[in-house]
């Protein structure tokens, strides 16, 4: 039983690092209907630019912070660049932010190379804790899971209590209404892209905390984050967090206990609501 | 397919593609037939006619716009199609006879090719952009290597594979067709990736990380795999068998609606089409062939790992489709050339080849949406125009 329990605990803090990505996915999605596949990749970035912040400063806040904004920053440069060049078109977004995966994997492994990292928590978060029920248990994935939680609060605070929120989910309800009503749409998706980015370097620190940062970790996590969109729902907000918890959970229990089908156990909840629900229990169809 | 009686297909798309005037991705304009190619170019021409000076034309004649040129051009561009594609095929068998490596090569882009071409089948004329499409290479190549692993003679376990291939196909087609657009990019990466996940998780199956080697080939009668210029030749010509194939899908009434519901699903679906089964059937199509380019792959190499199927193997094969030109057969073929030449000779003089890869593949989405093909095609359309413009000047001159 102590050992169910620790394993729902690492699925719990899995599915806080999922949300992170996969919010941040499903928000771009949904305002602006660009299929960001790249998000993989820039949590990856994120989290080796947290790295080299780190082992420099050795300040672990610094680090997360470094790969939160940094990430940020590319994130409103290529919603600038890139995504305002292609116009509308939501094939050839995916198709250039593919191209964009080669080239940032590619730059990440001339720059951080090709063996993997893992970063490590400072002090009183690096430590193990009893919890009550007597399960020693990392204080740095406890950490890990009110983050995610806290982020998932100010995010709900964000769309549902703020005018920017508001703004937001009208774009995702009728993009050309909320242009017609005379809000700056541009500044909104700028806005919009960059805290998507934002969440994914946020996330690729803490994640190399736990999952570690390896060539090919940002496939990986964008697996996860693809099979929350389509759990949950793409571009719903509410989706996401349903969907990290159940991907979270079950992958952690399948790599504990079924290790040899771990990925395809995966499948079986995004199968189920392919077949029952196509758009996702959250979502609704579009176009 | 499933096509309600005296409904033109051919005449129904040129209706559609009125229609949908302003789609977001024009890349797929259909085969250059003769009278979509000049007609565009030759209106053109006599807007800008009518508004230049008219002195020009009957100038320009004496030069070389004889009816006999004229002739000479409308033969070109009849023939030069057809002709280049005889002397690449020459080509290909004269590449293929040495051992070195330009003939390993030479394979591995054939093998490459077929892949590309069916994802074209899928994404350029279904509109289903497959980011799974290296799963089902691999499903193919590790059924031959498990089934001979499993001591079955090689062409049982082609057989396995194939019908594995073709079974894993038509069920996972239930699921992946309901959706369309970003949403199936996004179902057949999942599927692509969890097959990458059982070939390297899997470990009492597929040797894990390892892979698995194949060392026996089939043979029949005078015909044995095992001779390595024989492997070459039966590349090629299942290559030229699913190239020709594909294309004829794509020229059959079959193909010609499948494009219509890619343009207009609502349109087709009125007129009585199965819509959802054209896109199943041509998802089918798309994993078939892949597999058979799966156990190509494996007795080429002798070897299947996980690797061959990983997430950027999966998207090499999409970027294959598109540099080269979705909808267009040949194009994604010319892609396939295109990233092996940047994978096995590019690397060794760039290091950082990879990024080069996402440039021109942004490039060619930012500038180029129909590809190289896309290019090509522009080029055919203006040497139309030329001939249109000539034949123009010859019939006002009298």
């Amino acid at each position: 039983m102590p050992e169910f329990v620790a394993q729902t605990l690492n699925g719990l803090t899995l599915a806080g690092i999922i949300f992170l990505v996969s919010s941040g996915f499903t928000l771009v999605f949904g305002v602006m209907r660009v299929t960001n596949l790249s998000h993989g990749a820039v949590y990856l970035v994120g989290g080796y630019i947290g790295y080299s912040v780190i082992n420099a400063t050795h300040n672990f806040f610094l680090g997360l912070a470094a790969g939160a904004l940094a990430m940020a920053a590319l994130g409103f440069l290529l919603e600038r660049t890139l995504i305002t060049w292609l116009g509308r078109s939501e094939m050839a977004e995916l198709l250039a932010t593919l191209g964009l995966i080669y080239v940032l994997d590619d730059l990440a492994l001339a720059i951080w190379g090709g063996s993997p990292v893992t970063i490590n928590l400072p002090g009183f978060l690096g430590q193990s804790s009893t919890l009550p029920g007597g399960i020693v248990y990392p204080n740095g994935r406890v950490f890990i899971l009110i983050v995610a939680i806290l982020v998932a609060a100010g995010l709900y605070y964000l769309l549902r209590r703020t005018r920017i929120g508001a703004i937001v989910r009208a774009g995702v309800d009728d993009r050309d209404m909320v242009s017609a009503l005379g809000i700056n749409v541009r500044r909104v998706f700028a806005l919009v892209f960059s805290l998507g980015a934002l969440l994914a370097g946020f996330a690729g620190v803490l994640g190399g905390t736990v999952l570690g940062l390896y060539t090919g970790g940002d496939s990986d996590i964008l697996l996860f984050a693809l099979a929350v969109v389509i759990v949950g729902g793409l571009g719903s907000y509410e989706g996401a967090i349903v969907g990290s918890i159940v991907i979270g959970l079950i992958d952690n229990y399948g790599t504990a206990y079924f290790p040899a089908v771990a990925y395809s156990v995966l499948f079986i909840p995004v199968i189920a609501v392919l077949l029952i629900r196509p758009h996702g229990l959250f979502g609704r169809a579009t176009t | 397919m499933t096509r309600p009686s005296g409904v033109n297909p051919r005449l129904l798309l040129r209706r559609l593609a009125v229609a949908r005037r302003g789609a977001p991705t024009g890349s797929a304009d259909g085969p250059p037939t003769p009278g979509r190619g000049g007609r565009p170019p030759l209106g053109a021409e006599r807007r800008s006619g009518a508004g230049g000076s008219g002195g020009s034309p009957p100038g320009k004649q004496s030069g070389g716009s004889s009816p006999r040129t004229i002739t000479v051009m409308r033969r070109s561009r009849q023939f030069g199609g057809p002709a280049a594609g005889l002397v690449i095929a020459l080509l290909l068998v004269l590449l293929l006879q040495g051992n070195g490596f330009v003939s390993t090569l030479v394979v591995d882009m054939l093998v490459y090719a077929i892949v590309a071409m069916s994802l074209d089948f899928l994404g350029g004329y279904a509109g289903l952009i497959s980011l799974g499409q290296a799963g089902f290479l691999g499903v193919g190549a590790y059924g031959v290597a498990i089934a001979e692993a499993h001591f079955y003679p090689p062409w049982a376990a082609v057989g396995i594979a194939l019908g594995v291939t073709l079974a894993l196909g038509l069920a996972l087609g239930i699921v992946a067709v309901r959706v369309k657009g970003v949403s199936f990019v996004i179902i057949t990466l999942a599927m692509g990736q969890v097959l990458w996940g059982l070939s390297y998780q899997w470990v009492g199956l597929s040797e894990g990380d390892n892979g698995i080697t194949v060392s026996v080939l089939p043979t029949i009668g005078p015909l044995d795999l095992n001779d390595p210029l024989t492997l070459r030749m039966t590349v090629l010509v299942v290559f030229a068998v699913v190239a020709l194939l594909l294309v004829t899908f794509t020229r059959s009434p079959f193909g010609l609606s499948l494009r219509g519901v890619r343009s207009n699903e609502a349109r087709l679906a009125a007129l009585g089409y199965r819509t959802g089964l054209h896109r199943y059937l041509a998802w089918v199509i798309a994993v078939f062939f892949t597999g058979v380019a799966g156990v190509l792959y494996v007795f080429v190499n002798q070897l299947i790992s996980p690797t061959t199927m990983d997430f950027s193997a999966n998207g090499l094969f999409v970027i294959m489709a598109v540099l080269g030109g979705l909808g267009s057969i040949w194009g994604p073929a010319l892609g396939a050339v295109v990233i092996v030449l940047f994978q096995q000779e590019l690397s060794i003089y760039v290091s950082r080849w990879q990024t080069l890869m996402g440039l021109t593949l942004i490039a060619v989405v930012l500038l180029s949406p129909g590809g190289f093909w896309g290019l090509l095609r522009a080029a055919g359309r203006r040497w139309d125009a030329a001939i249109a413009r000539r034949q123009r000047d010859v019939e006002t001159v009298p």
